[in-house]
C-alpha cells in the first residue's frame, strides 16, 4: 500500500494544502511542508511552477512567476522532496504542467520522482485522452496519477476517470480556474454526490475553499478538501521562512 | 467528402453501407429504371436501416405532388431531380426538401445553365447519355470540374467505381461521390465487396490527406492537451462541426457569406515589375483584399457559423496583430453575439488602430499583463476565460493552433486559399500547377490554408517564420527552426522553450508571427519533409514591405513581407522561368505606425 492509499484507508477530515515549490522563498519550501505536517495537514500538494499555468488564477499565477525567478524547476523540486523525506512521510504530490515534465523527459521524472518519495501527480493539461503513457509509467514506479473531474464531467466519463486513476481523483469544485469562488452549496452537493455515486475510487475537492465551514462541508461530501489560492495569497507578503511558517501555522489553526 | 450509393433495391445492401459510414443511399423511383423501388418496398428498406443515413429520392420528370407524397411515405431526406426539371420547378420543391438537381454533361454542355439554378442544395454531374436519364456506367470529361465555381456543393456521378475513384480524389475538385453501376454485379445488385473495396480505398485517400485522426494527432502532434473542464466543450464541437462540415447547407450559408460580406473571390495578380526584376513570375494571392484586411475573416465567418449552431451567445477570442480580433469583433457585430478580445498589452501599443476598429466594431478589447504580455498571454487568458464561461460562450481560435479540433477546423475554412489559388492558376496556365508557393507561419493558418489543397501536387510548399533579429539570436519567433518538441495552449507541437520546459518569450516586428507555438500540422509537415521552413528577419520583412509598395503598389502587412522577403533571398531555390505563387495574407494599413517607428520616421 503507497502512501496515498493508507491515508485514504481511513475516513477522518483531511486538509490538503497546496503550495508552489520555491514560493515565496525556495529556502521556505521544505519547513513550510513540515510546518503544515505539524497543524494537522494530510497531504501536501507542491505545484511546480510553469510560465504558461492556464488553469490558474491571478494568485497562482503570481507565486509561479516568483518560484521561477526564484529559479525553481524541477530538479530542484525532486530534490526537496527527497530532503523532506529525510523528516517526514506525509504524502506528496505534485501538481503541474505537461510542457517541462517533457522537457526534463516523462520517465526520467516519474523514476526520479519515485525514488525521491513522492507519492503522486496531478497534470491539469493532461487529460487522460493523451495519458496512456504517463498512466502506464506511474503504474510500473508505484506512484498515483490523479485525475480530474470537473462540473460539467458526465456520469459515464467520471467513471472511466475513476478507474484509470485507481487512488484518487480531484474534483475541481467550479467551471473556472484556481482561485475562482465555489457556487452554491446546492449545486455542488449534487455533483459531488454524482462523484461519490460513480467513482471507484476516492476523491477529493479543491478551487475556491478558503475557510472552516467550507473545509468541514467540504469533508462531509468527499474525502478531503485541497486549500491553494487561500494558503498563496497570505503568503504573498512573507519574507523570512519564519514568517512562512508562523504564518502557515496561523492560517492552518483557523481551518481545522 | 460525401459518399451516396444509388439505386439500392436490397435491405442487406443498405445495412452495409451503414456499417461501411456511407452517408446516403438512392432510391430510384422513375419506373423506366432498371433499379426502380416501388415506395412501399423503399419504405420497407429505410425502416430497416434508422436514421444515421440520409435517404435520397431520385425522380425523373415526375409531379410535384407525387413527388411529396412519396418522400413523406419513405422518410427522404433529399429529392434528386434527374430530368428536365427547370429552376422553378426546384425552387417548389425546395419549399419542402432539400433539392439535389442533376445535369448530364456532354461536350457541348452550356455551363451557364447551373448558374439558373438558384434553388438547389446540391449540383450533381452525370454523364449525359441520349435517351438515358443515368447509371449509363460512363465517365464524363471531368476536366469540366475546374472551370465549375457554384456556390453549393458539387457531386459526381456517372462511371465512378473502385478504379477510377483515385484518379477522380487526386486530380480534382468534388464534394461529393455518386456511385451506382460501378459496385453492381449486374442492374439493381450490388456487389458487398466492391464497396467494402471502396470504403477501404477512400479511407487510405482521407489518410494521405493526413486529416488528423479521430483523437486530433498528427503523428505525435496536436491532440487535446486541456483542463477537464473543457472536454465537453471540445467534444460538443467536434460533434457539430463533423455533421455540418459536409451539410450543403451550412456549405452554402458559409460559401454565400463569402462571396457578399467577405468580397471572395479575391484576385490572384501577376506582379509585373518584381517578376521581371526577379527573373521569375511571381503572382499574389489578394487575401489583403478580403474585407477587414487579411485572411482571418474567413476563418472567423466559418466559427461563427458554428457558434450560432451550438446557441452560444458570446464569443472570445485572443489577437495578437489584432486581424484576427477585428475579424471575430466584427463577425460578431454581424450576428449579434457579445465579444471580448483577449490582447497582450505590447501588441495593444503596436496595433493601436486595430485595438480602436475593435471598439467601434462593439467588442470588449481586455488587455492581458501577464508574461510576455502578447499573443501567447492573449491566449492563456483567452482560455482561462473560456474554462469559466464555456457554457455560454464559444471561443473563437484565429489560427491552426489549440487543442484539436481547432486545428482540423480552422484549416478547413482557411482551405478557400489553395481552393482558389489551384483553379485561378490552373486556369490561367492552361492547368498547369505553380513550381513553388510561400505563405508565412506564426501560428500557421494562411499558410496552411494555402497548402493543404497542394499537399497532393508536385509542386514546392514553402513556409516562412519570423527570424526577428535573427536566429542566431536569442530574438526570434522561429518556432519549427529553433524551437523543439512539447505541449502549447493544448496540443502537442514545436516550441520555443528553454531547458528546463519553460515557455520562451517570442521575438518579431511582426505581431502576428510573434509566436513561440506554431500550429502541430505545420510540425507534421516539417517532420515529413513535405513542406520546407524558413525564416526572414525584421529587416529583410520591412526591405520587402517597402520594395512592394514601390513595384507593385501593394502595401503588404508585416506578416506577409515576410513571405514576400524570401523572393530576394540568396539560395531560395527559384529558377529564371519558374511560377511561384505568393500568399498576401494581408493588407499593411495597420503596420504603418511600427513601420515609421522602424525607419525613424515621426507620424502623428
Amino acid at each position: 500500500m503507497n502512501r496515498i492509499q493508507k491515508l485514504f484507508s481511513s475516513k477522518s477530515k483531511k486538509i490538503i494544502p497546496f503550495i508552489t515549490a520555491g514560493f515565496p522563498t525556495k529556502e521556505a519550501t521544505k519547513n513550510m511542508v513540515l510546518a503544515f505536517e505539524e497543524s494537522g495537514a494530510s497531504m501536501i500538494e507542491l505545484g511546480m511552477p510553469y510560465s504558461d499555468p492556464l488553469a490558474d488564477g491571478l494568485v497562482i499565477q503570481k507565486a509561479s512567476d516568483i518560484a521561477l525567478k526564484n529559479g525553481v524547476n524541477l530538479g530542484w523540486i525532486i530534490d526537496t522532496v527527497r530532503e523532506i523525506r529525510l523528516e517526514s512521510q506525509i504524502p506528496i504530490i505534485l501538481m503541474g504542467y505537461f510542457n517541462p515534465i517533457l522537457s526534463y523527459g516523462l520517465e526520467r521524472f516519474i523514476k526520479d520522482c519515485s525514488e525521491a518519495g513522492v507519492d503522486g501527480f496531478i497534470l491539469p493539461d493532461l487529460p487522460p485522452e493523451e495519458a496512456s503513457e504517463y498512466v502506464f509509467l506511474c503504474e510500473e514506479y508505484n506512484l498515483s496519477s490523479i485525475f480530474l473531474v470537473a462540473p460539467n464531467t458526465s456520469n459515464e466519463r467520471i467513471q472511466k476517470v475513476s478507474e484509470l486513476a485507481k487512488d484518487l481523483i480531484y474534483c475541481v469544485s467550479i467551471l473556472g480556474i484556481t482561485g475562482g469562488s465555489v457556487s452554491t452549496e446546492d449545486n455542488v452537493e449534487s455533483y459531488l454526490k454524482r462523484v461519490k455515486d460513480n467513482s471507484s475510487c476516492s476523491f477529493v475537492v479543491g478551487f475556491g475553499i478558503d475557510c472552516q465551514e467550507k473545509v468541514d462541508w467540504i469533508n462531509q461530501h468527499s474525502d478531503g478538501a485541497v486549500i491553494g489560492s487561500h494558503f498563496i495569497k497570505n503568503l504573498m507578503d512573507c519574507e523570512t521562512s519564519f514568517d512562512c511558517i508562523r504564518k502557515t501555522k496561523e492560517l492552518m489553526q483557523n481551518l481545522v | 467528402m460525401f459518399l451516396k450509393v444509388c439505386g439500392i433495391t436490397e435491405a442487406h445492401v443498405a445495412n452495409h453501407l451503414v456499417d461501411c459510414g456511407v452517408d446516403a443511399l438512392g432510391f430510384i423511383f422513375y419506373e423506366k429504371s432498371k433499379r426502380y423501388i416501388t415506395p412501399q418496398e423503399a419504405d420497407e428498406i429505410q425502416k430497416s436501416i434508422g436514421p444515421s443515413i440520409k435517404k435520397i429520392g431520385v425522380f425523373v420528370n415526375e409531379t410535384l405532388e407525387n413527388i411529396l407524397d412519396i418522400a413523406e411515405c419513405c422518410q427522404l431526406d433529399y429529392i434528386q431531380l434527374h430530368g428536365t426539371e427547370s429552376p422553378e420547378f426546384c425552387a417548389n420543391v425546395q419549399k419542402f426538401y432539400k433539392v439535389i438537381k442533376a445535369f448530364g454533361m456532354h461536350d457541348d454542355f452550356d455551363l451557364s445553365l447551373l448558374n439558373q439554378y438558384k434553388n438547389i442544395d446540391i449540383c450533381l454531374l452525370d454523364t449525359y447519355f441520349k435517351g438515358a436519364s443515368g447509371g449509363t456506367g460512363k465517365q464524363f470529361n471531368w476536366q469540366v470540374l475546374e472551370k465549375i465555381e457554384l456556390q453549393v456543393p458539387i457531386m459526381v456521378s456517372g462511371g465512378l467505381n473502385c478504379q477510377n475513384v483515385s484518379d477522380l480524389l487526386h486530380n480534382y475538385d468534388a464534394w461529393g461521390l455518386d456511385f451506382n453501376s460501378g459496385l453492381e454485379l449486374s442492374p439493381g445488385i450490388k456487389d458487398i465487396n466492391k464497396i467494402t473495396q471502396l470504403c477501404e480505398i477512400l479511407n487510405i485517400q482521407r489518410k494521405a490527406m493526413n486529416t488528423p485522426d479521430q483523437f486530433g494527432h498528427f503523428n505525435q502532434y496536436g491532440g487535446k492537451y486541456v483542463p477537464e473542464t473543457l472536454i465537453p466543450a471540445l467534444t460538443e464541437l467536434e460533434e457539430m462541426y463533423l455533421s455540418l462540415k459536409d451539410d450543403p447547407s451550412f456549405i452554402k450559408e458559409y460559401k454565400d457569406l463569402l462571396k457578399d460580406y467577405v468580397g471572395r473571390e479575391n484576385p490572384l495578380t501577376y506582379a509585373n515589375q518584381i517578376s521581371s526584376e526577379l527573373g521569375f513570375d511571381v503572382y499574389l494571392k489578394r487575401e489583403d483584399l478580403n474585407h477587414t484586411g487579411a485572411h482571418k475573416i474567413n476563418n472567423a465567418i466559418g466559427q461563427i457559423l458554428l457558434a450560432k449552431k451550438m446557441g452560444k451567445t458570446k464569443i472570445i477570442a485572443e489577437t495578437g496583430a489584432g486581424q484576427h480580433g477585428v475579424a471575430t469583433a466584427t463577425v460578431a457585430a454581424k450576428f449579434g453575439m457579445e465579444c471580448m478580445i483577449y490582447m497582450g498589452e505590447e501588441d495593444i501599443q503596436r496595433q493601436k488602430l486595430n485595438v480602436f476598429r475593435m471598439e467601434l466594431l462593439g467588442a470588449k478589447v481586455v488587455p492581458v499583463s501577464s508574461g510576455s504580455k502578447t499573443l501567447k498571454d492573449a491566449t492563456n487568458e483567452a482560455i482561462r476565460d473560456w474554462v469559466a464561461s464555456v457554457e455560454d460562450t464559444y471561443y473563437l481560435i484565429g489560427s491552426v493552433v489549440g487543442p484539436h479540433p481547432y486545428p482540423m477546423i480552422v484549416r478547413d475554412f482557411q482551405c478557400v486559399i489553395g481552393d482558389e489559388t489551384r483553379r485561378q492558376f490552373k486556369e490561367l496556365s492552361m492547368g498547369e500547377f505553380p513550381d513553388h508557393i510561400i505563405a508565412c507561419v506564426g501560428g500557421g493558418s494562411n499558410a496552411i490554408g494555402m497548402f493543404h489543397p497542394f499537399l497532393k501536387d508536385k509542386v514546392r510548399l514553402i513556409g516562412v517564420e519570423a527570424a526577428g533579429f535573427g536566429v542566431e539570436t536569442d530574438q526570434h519567433a522561429a518556432t519549427l527552426t529553433k524551437g523543439r518538441f512539447g505541449v502549447l495552449h493544448g496540443s502537442a507541437t514545436y516550441v520555443l522553450q528553454d531547458q528546463h520546459g519553460q515557455i520562451q518569450l517570442p521575438h518579431s516586428i511582426s505581431a502576428g508571427l510573434d509566436y513561440p507555438g506554431i500550429g502541430p500540422e505545420h510540425a507534421y509537415l516539417k517532420d515529413t519533409k513535405r513542406v520546407e521552413y524558413k525564416s526572414v528577419t525584421d529587416q529583410e520583412a520591412i526591405d520587402a514591405l517597402k520594395w512592394l509598395c514601390e513595384k507593385e503598389g501593394i502595401l503588404p502587412a508585416l506578416e506577409s513581407s515576410h513571405a514576400i522577403a524570401l523572393l530576394r533571398q540568396a539560395n531560395n531555390g527559384f529558377k529564371a522561368g519558374d511560377k511561384v505563387v505568393v500568399c498576401l495574407s494581408g493588407r499593411g494599413d495597420k503596420d504603418v505606425h511600427t513601420v515609421a517607428q522602424y525607419l525613424g520616421k515621426e507620424i502623428s
